[in-house]
C-alpha cells in the first residue's frame, strides 16, 4: 500500500469506523436479533437454568407423567452420604451424624416438616431448633425456583432427583427451563401468520399513498403559486410553510393537538355551532388519518416546494415571456411550460419520501400513537411499539427485529435503486494530484 | 413576477391555505402571555403565569428546566461538532485523495445516505445496551452524530468538488504537505459549507426525540423534545398554555437560526432528506 492509500485511509477512517459502529453493525445485527426470542423476560445476555411453577405448567400441559412432576415442584430430602459429609463439614456433633446415617439412611422425605419431626425423634439432635432446621437443608434436594448458572449444575441437580426421563423428554425439560434467549424462526412465522401484520401492512399503503399524494400535489400548488406572486408576498408564504419542516416535532404536534383535541380550537369553535367536543384526532378511523396525513402533508409539502421552486426559477425567463406574447393564459402556462420541466424533480420527490415515508413514524407516535385502536399503526410504528415502547411491559426485540428486518431489506434495495437512479459513473472522477 | 396576469386569486388561494397553519402559530404566541374565558379565544387579559416552570422548582419527580436545557445544548452542540468534523475529513478523501475502493465507498455513500435509518433503532439499542452506553448522554450523541455521517460526507463533498484544483496544485508547488493544503487553502473555501451543514446539524439535534427518548429516557440526560413530550402525555388538565409555553422556550433557538441563516437552510433542505 503506498503512503498516499494510507494518507486518504486515514482521512476516512472516523467516518468509516461511525459508519461500521452505527450502520453496518446494526444492520447485521437487526438480521441476527430477528432470528432470536430476546425480549425483556428473556434478557439481551444469556440465562439460567430455572423451573419455576410456570415451567411445571407448561410441562404438565406437554404430558409429563405425575411422577416426574411430583419430584420437580416439591421439595424433597434424601438422607445421602453427600448431605452426611456436608453436615460433617458443617459442624454437627460426630454422635448426631452417626446417628443419622444408622436410622434414615437412604430415606427420601417430601416436605420440610417430615424431615424435621424425623430429625427431632432423634436422640442425639442439636438442642438449638435453628440449628436442626439448618440441618435439614443440607439434605434438601428440590430444584423448584433454584437458579443454576450451568447446564451441567442443572443436569446434575436432575440426576440426583431420579426422574427417569426419556431423552426427548429430557431434553424437553431442559428448553423449558432456560431463561435466557434461543435461537428460533418462529418469529417470522409470526410475522406472517398474524392478522394484525396484514393491518399493519393495509395502513402503512394507505398512509404512504395519501401522504405521498397530498405532498407532491400540495408542493406542486407551493411552488408554483409563490412562483406568480411578488417576492416579498412569495417569501412570507414560503417562511409560514417552511417552518413546520424546521420546528421540533414534538412542538408542531403540541400545535395539531390544540387544534384538534376535544378541549382545543376546532371543538369550541364548532361548539357554538351546536356541534359536540370531540378528540378529532382520535374520533374515528377517518378523522385520524385525515389529521395524520395532513401533520405529515403540511411538512412534507415544503420539500417539493423548495424542489419546485428551484426548478421553476431554472426555466428561461423568455419562453415564459414568449408564451404571453403568444396569449396563453396562466392555466396554459402552467401545464404546457411549467409542469414538463418538473418531471424529473416530481420523480425524485416521489422516489425519495415513498422510501421516507415507509419507515418513518415520529409524527404519527406522537400524533394518534397508532389509534383509535390500531386504525393508524403503520408498519414502522407497529414494530418500533413491539420491540421498545409498549405499556404491557414484555419488550419483545426479537420480533421487533424481524419486523424491522422487512423495511431494512426494502430500504436497501431502494437505495440500491437510487443508486442507479443517480448518475453514479458521472461521481467517480478520478483524483489528479498522484494518479 | 408576470404583470400580465392578476394575483388576487391566487393571494386568495394561498391565503385560505394557510389559515390553518397561521391560526397554530398565532395561538401559539398569544396563549402563553394571555388568559381568555372558557369556550372562547378571545383573550381578555395579560398573564405570564404559564412561564412559571423557568422560576419555579420542578414538580417531584421531574428534572429542572435548566439542567435540561443544557443536555439538549450539550447533545446538539456535540453531534454537530462531531458530526462535522467526521464530514470534513471524509468529504475531503473522497473527493480529493487517492483511496483503495474509491468507487465502493462513493456507492457505499449514496446508499446509506437514501437509506432509512430510523428503521435501525431496536438494533441499536439493544447495541448499546451490550456496550453500556445505554441511558447515557455520551451514547446518544454517538448515535446522532454518526446517524448523521451519510448525508454530511454527501454535502461535504458536493463543496470540495467545486473546489478549483489549481488552489491544491499551487500550495503543493510552494512545499506545503497535502495536510497543510487542506486546512490552510481548501477548508477557506468551502466555508459555506461548514456553515450550511453545521447549521443542519444543530437544528436536528435540537429537536431530536425519538433517540433520546429511546437511547437515554432517564431523568439525568433527558432533552427539551422528551421533556416537553411527557409533560404533555403526564398532564391530566391538558394546561395547553403550560405546554405552549415551554414550547416556545424551546423554539427559540431555531426561530433565531431561521431568522439569521435562512438562506443556506432553503438550500440545504432542499439538498433532500428527511421525508
Amino acid at each position: 500500500m503506498r503512503r498516499t492509500d494510507l494518507f486518504g485511509l486515514g482521512f476516512m477512517a472516523p467516518a468509516l469506523i461511525l459508519t461500521i459502529m452505527f450502520f453496518l453493525a446494526p444492520v447485521v445485527m437487526t438480521g441476527v436479533y430477528s432470528f432470536t426470542n430476546m425480549s425483556t423476560a428473556t434478557g439481551i445476555s444469556g440465562g439460567a437454568y430455572l423451573i419455576s411453577p410456570a415451567t411445571i405448567r407448561s410441562l404438565t400441559e406437554q404430558g409429563f407423567q405425575g411422577d416426574a412432576i411430583e419430584r420437580l415442584s416439591s421439595e424433597s430430602y434424601v438422607v445421602d452420604e453427600a448431605g452426611l459429609e456436608a453436615a460433617e463439614a458443617a459442624g454437627y456433633t460426630p454422635r448426631f451424624i452417626a446417628e443419622i446415617r444408622s436410622t434414615l439412611l437412604g430415606d427420601t422425605f417430601t416436605g420440610r416438616r417430615d424431615f424435621e419431626r424425623a430429625l427431632k425423634d432423634l436422640s442425639h439432635r442439636p438442642r438449638s431448633i435453628r440449628d436442626l432446621k439448618k440441618a435439614t437443608e443440607l439434605f434438601q434436594k428440590s430444584v423448584l425456583n433454584v437458579r443454576f448458572e450451568t447446564e451441567a449444575d442443572f443436569q446434575s441437580a436432575l440426576s440426583s432427583l431420579n426422574l427417569n426421563l426419556s431423552p426427548a423428554e429430557a431434553v424437553f425439560l431442559t428448553e423449558t427451563a432456560y431463561t435466557g434467549w434461543i435461537w428460533t424462526s418462529a418469529n417470522y412465522d409470526r410475522a406472517v401468520n398474524l392478522p394484525s401484520t396484514y393491518r399493519a401492512t393495509a395502513n402503512s399503503a394507505i398512509y404512504v399513498t395519501f401522504t405521498l399524494a397530498f405532498n407532491v400535489g400540495f408542493g406542486l400548488f407551493l411552488a408554483i403559486t409563490t412562483f406568480y406572486l411578488p417576492s416579498g408576498q412569495a417569501a412570507f408564504f414560503r417562511t409560514i410553510w417552511f417552518l413546520p419542516r424546521i420546528l421540533p416535532p414534538v412542538l408542531y404536534v403540541l400545535m395539531w393537538k390544540w387544534l384538534t383535541w376535544d378541549t382545543g380550537f376546532l371543538s369550541t369553535l364548532l361548539s357554538h355551532f351546536g356541534v359536540p367536543p370531540h378528540n378529532l384526532m382520535k374520533h374515528t378511523a377517518t378523522h385520524a388519518w385525515v389529521v395524520v396525513v395532513l401533520i405529515n402533508g403540511f411538512v412534507g409539502a415544503s420539500m417539493g416546494m423548495i424542489l419546485f421552486s428551484s426548478a421553476i426559477r431554472s426555466i428561461p425567463q423568455s419562453m415564459l415571456h414568449a408564451s404571453e406574447v403568444d396569449g396563453a393564459n396562466r392555466w396554459q402556462q402552467v401545464r404546457y411550460i411549467i409542469l414538463p420541466q418538473l418531471r424529473w424533480p416530481i420523480l425524485f420527490t416521489t422516489a425519495y419520501q415513498t422510501l421516507s415515508l415507509l419507515t418513518s413514524f415520529e409524527y404519527i407516535l406522537l400524533s394518534t400513537n397508532g389509534g383509535p385502536g390500531s386504525a393508524t399503526n403503520v408498519w414502522a410504528l407497529y414494530a418500533f411499539k413491539i420491540a421498545l415502547n409498549n405499556y404491557g411491559g414484555n419488550l419483545e426485540y426479537g420480533y421487533g427485529a424481524a419486523l424491522a428486518m422487512v423495511l431494512v431489506i426494502i430500504g436497501i434495495i431502494a437505495s440500491l435503486f437510487y443508486l442507479r437512479l443517480f448518475n453514479f459513473k458521472s461521481m467517480i472522477t478520478s483524483p489528479r494530484i498522484e494518479q | 413576477m408576470n404583470t400580465n396576469f392578476k394575483s388576487w386569486p391566487i393571494l386568495l388561494a394561498l391565503g385560505l391555505t394557510s389559515v390553518p397553519l397561521v391560526t397554530m402559530y398565532a395561538y401559539m404566541i398569544i396563549d402563553t402571555v394571555t388568559v381568555s374565558p372558557p369556550g372562547s379565544f378571545i383573550p381578555n387579559g395579560i398573564s405570564f403565569g404559564s412561564w412559571s416552570f423557568l422560576w419555579e422548582a420542578p414538580a417531584p419527580g421531574r428534572p429542572s428546566i435548566w439542567s435540561v436545557t443544557l443536555n439538549t445544548f450539550i447533545f446538539a452542540c456535540v453531534s454537530t461538532l462531531m458530526a462535522l468534523s467526521v464530514s470534513l475529513t471524509g468529504g475531503y478523501a473522497l473527493s480529493r485523495l487517492h483511496l483503495p475502493f474509491r468507487g465502493f465507498f462513493l456507492g457505499g455513500l449514496i446508499v446509506l445516505h437514501a437509506f432509512p435509518t430510523i428503521t435501525l433503532i431496536i438494533a441499536i439499542f439493544l447495541i448499546l445496551q451490550m456496550v453500556g452506553l445505554y441511558d447515557t448522554l455520551a451514547g446518544v450523541i454517538l448515535v446522532k452524530a454518526a446517524l448523521e455521517i451519510p448525508f454530511g460526507v454527501w454535502i461535504m463533498k458536493g463543496f470540495y468538488d467545486t473546489v478549483p484544483w489549481e488552489i491544491e496544485m499551487a500550495g503543493l508547488t510552494d512545499g506545503a504537505t497535502r495536510f497543510t493544503v487542506w486546512r490552510k487553502l481548501v477548508l477557506p473555501q468551502v466555508q459555506p459549507g461548514i456553515t450550511a451543514l453545521g447549521i443542519f446539524a444543530f437544528l436536528s439535534g435540537w429537536s431530536e426525540f425519538i433517540l433520546p427518548q429511546v437511547l437515554a429516557p432517564g431523568a439525568d440526560a433527558q432533552v427539551l423534545g422528551v421533556y416537553l413530550q411527557s409533560l404533555i402525555s403526564d398532564d391530566t388538565s391538558m394546561d395547553f398554555a403550560k405546554f405552549k409555553s415551554v414550547g416556545v422556550f424551546y423554539a427559540i433557538p431555531v426561530i433565531l437560526i431561521y431568522i439569521l441563516f435562512n438562506k443556506h437552510l432553503m438550500n440545504i433542505y432542499g439538498g433532500g432528506t428527511k421525508g
